[in-house]
């Protein structure tokens, strides 16, 4: 077991955004996280990373009870996320941004600088080095958040909504991506909107709604499950939809 | 390479500066420039590379200088003795306010650092041992040249000089470590950098110690060449001020930032202090508040940043937005 999360609850005042929620993820797994705007995924998701307290549950990492620990430590022991809007360091080049995660794995300038051309070579952003970080657009603040959270040599990376706000063709290129780290034996949680990317990437997928997990299993399954399209659609629709595939009504692969 | 080029230029008008303007008024003006650009420099490690907006400096500054002036008066010692004390109780006293300040955000550390400021004014004003409001002197009549006490400003500006290459080296070494990559993603993204595995928390604080430990350097140097301290001139809040816009002017976050704003604003004060007498005093810092208002609107990257052509994104959180 590489990461396993038990019986998580998140508590602002009295309303729970995440109830009682746990997984367990394998090496080698892409989990996904669905669910509506709202759902507590990304609370949930903020929870393995650290950088919400749970406000009652366990997170293990390889064993070892990680639930108190800061994000930088979690960083440490191999656990790297992006985030869902880039947090670009808008002061430094693109290649200064990705030595900040190889500066996890050595203290020396030049190793880290290596390191980073290295990683940038393997997103393809080789030609932006030195480019400044503030005048990437989007695609390019996404696939640094990647380049970045890979350069600190991660066991589990964590990724959030890292195709929100692609077009069709650049969600292809980032599938292509996170396929790609998949295959460097890489594990992968990935929140997401994007029905598309789920279904393609994601070995298993686990669906919230209010805070509460209503389903899981593969894509397939989950998407063909009568509380998840409900929870997306509301009941009318649901009933409306009843002749339909899901995937279509999700956004489907058409996109 | 140009810059190198740059460099030794700089440095060749800073050597020759004393021996080419050698009255008294031009060297004593030279080496107050230098002793504001280290404690600028010293500030520009926390205010500028990390983004901690500090206006409580002259707290370490202070440090230095009762400890340098206190080695004479306390225990007969010549100054130099204050100065690795000063050192060692700026860096302690950093550390204590570090811990629970450095968390606050933004506007919210610069102003407990301020109210740590006024505080140990306060207490400084009124503890017997330390002179009160009085304050320390200094030898009046030198022992020897280890008494620091000399009556032309040149000696005071090639150890200024000295003093500023070595704080300048350190901040240069600091930038270019992984402590200073750290500072700078810290700046822009706490969040992001902390999920990257840079310890937040520790690396400010550690360079909130550095800068202590160089500006309390800078009040020791300061308390030798006037050869007092009281809790105005070595603990005043206006000295923290003051610090604060030569970096924002010069350029925080850059290297030689501090430096030209000291070049700028040390003239500007004590030539409107010798034209305008003691009135003058008042006037200096309406020209500060209208420099503030300047460079926060125009360049919050300060005059370097015109040069350098990197436009400082992290003003809006930095120095630039004080008021």
């Amino acid at each position: 077991m590489l990461l396993e999360a038990r019986g998580i609850t998140k508590a602002f005042g009295s309303f729970k955004a995440v109830d009682d929620a746990s997984v367990t993820l394998e090496r080698g797994d892409i989990l996904g996280l669905i669910g509506p705007n709202g759902a507590g995924k990304s609370t949930f998701f903020n929870c393995l990373t650290g950088d919400l307290k749970t406000t009652s549950g366990r997170v293990l990492f390889e064993g070892g009870n990680i639930t108190d620990f800061a994000p930088e430590q979690r960083a440490g022991l191999g656990l790297a996320r992006t985030f869902q809007v880039p947090q670009t360091f808008e002061g430094m080049t693109v290649l200064e941004n990705v030595m900040i995660g190889a500066f996890l794995r050595t203290a020396h300038r030049k190793e880290a600088e290596t390191r980073a051309r290295a990683v940038l070579e393997r997103v393809g952003m080789t030609r932006l080095a030195d480019a400044p970080a503030r005048s990437l657009g989007t695609p390019g603040r996404k696939r640094l958040e990647i380049a970045r959270a890979l350069a600190t040599e991660p066991k589990v990376l964590l990724l959030d909504e890292a195709m929100a706000g692609l077009n069709a063709n650049e969600v292809k290129l980032a599938i292509d991506l996170v396929r790609d780290i998949h295959r460097s034996g890489i594990t992968l949680v990935i929140v997401e909107h994007i029905m598309e990317v789920i279904m393609s990437l994601a070995s298993r997928v686990m669906v919230f709604h209010q805070g509460k997990e209503i389903a899981r299993g593969s894509p397939r399954e989950v998407t063909s499950n009568p509380a998840v399209i409900e929870a997306y659609l509301g009941k009318r629709a649901a009933k409306a939809a009843a002749g339909h595939t899901p995937v279509e009504l999700m956004g489907g692969p058409d996109l | 390479m140009r810059r190198l080029v740059w460099l030794s230029v700089v440095a060749a008008i800073a050597i020759a500066y004393p021996l080419l303007l050698s009255s008294p008024f031009q060297q004593r003006l030279g080496a107050l420039v230098l002793l504001y650009a280290i404690a600028a420099s010293a500030w520009n490690i926390v205010g500028g590379y990390a983004g901690q907006v500090s206006v409580g400096h002259v707290v370490f500054f202070g440090c230095g200088a009762y400890a340098a002036m206190g080695s004479y008066a306390k225990f007969g010692l010549s100054p130099l003795f204050g100065i690795p004390g000063g050192i060692v109780l700026a860096v302690a006293l950093a550390a204590i306010i570090g811990v629970p300040t450095l968390r606050l955000s933004g506007h919210y550390f610069s102003m407990a650092t301020i109210a740590v400021a006024e505080t140990m004014r306060l207490i400084v004003t009124n503890t017997e041992w330390l002179g009160a409001a009085v304050g320390l002197s200094g030898p009046t009549v030198p022992r020897n040249v280890f008494d620091l006490s000399f009556l032309s400003s040149l000696p005071y500006y090639y150890l200024f000089l000295a003093v500023l290459a070595i704080t300048l080296l350190v901040t240069w070494w600091m930038t270019n470590s992984r402590m200073g990559f750290y500072l700078r993603a810290i700046k822009d993204s706490e969040r992001a950098a902390r999920s990257l595995g840079a310890p937040a928390s520790r690396t400010k604080l550690y360079a909130y110690m550095l800068s202590a430990a160089l500006t309390s350097v800078a009040g020791a140097l300061y308390a030798m060449m006037f050869g007092f301290v009281d809790p105005e001139s070595g603990l005043g809040i206006l000295i923290s001020v003051k610090i604060l816009i030569m970096a924002a002017l010069g350029g925080a976050g850059l290297l030689f930032g501090p430096l030209v704003g000291a070049a700028i604003l040390v003239p500007l004060e004590e030539i409107s202090n010798s034209w305008l007498g003691g009135k003058g005093a008042g006037l200096t810092f309406v020209v500060y508040g209208a420099i503030i208002v300047v460079i926060a609107r125009f360049q919050p990257g300060g005059l370097l940043s015109l040069f350098t052509g990197r436009r400082k994104p992290g003003a809006d959180k930095g120095a630039g937005h004080a008021p």
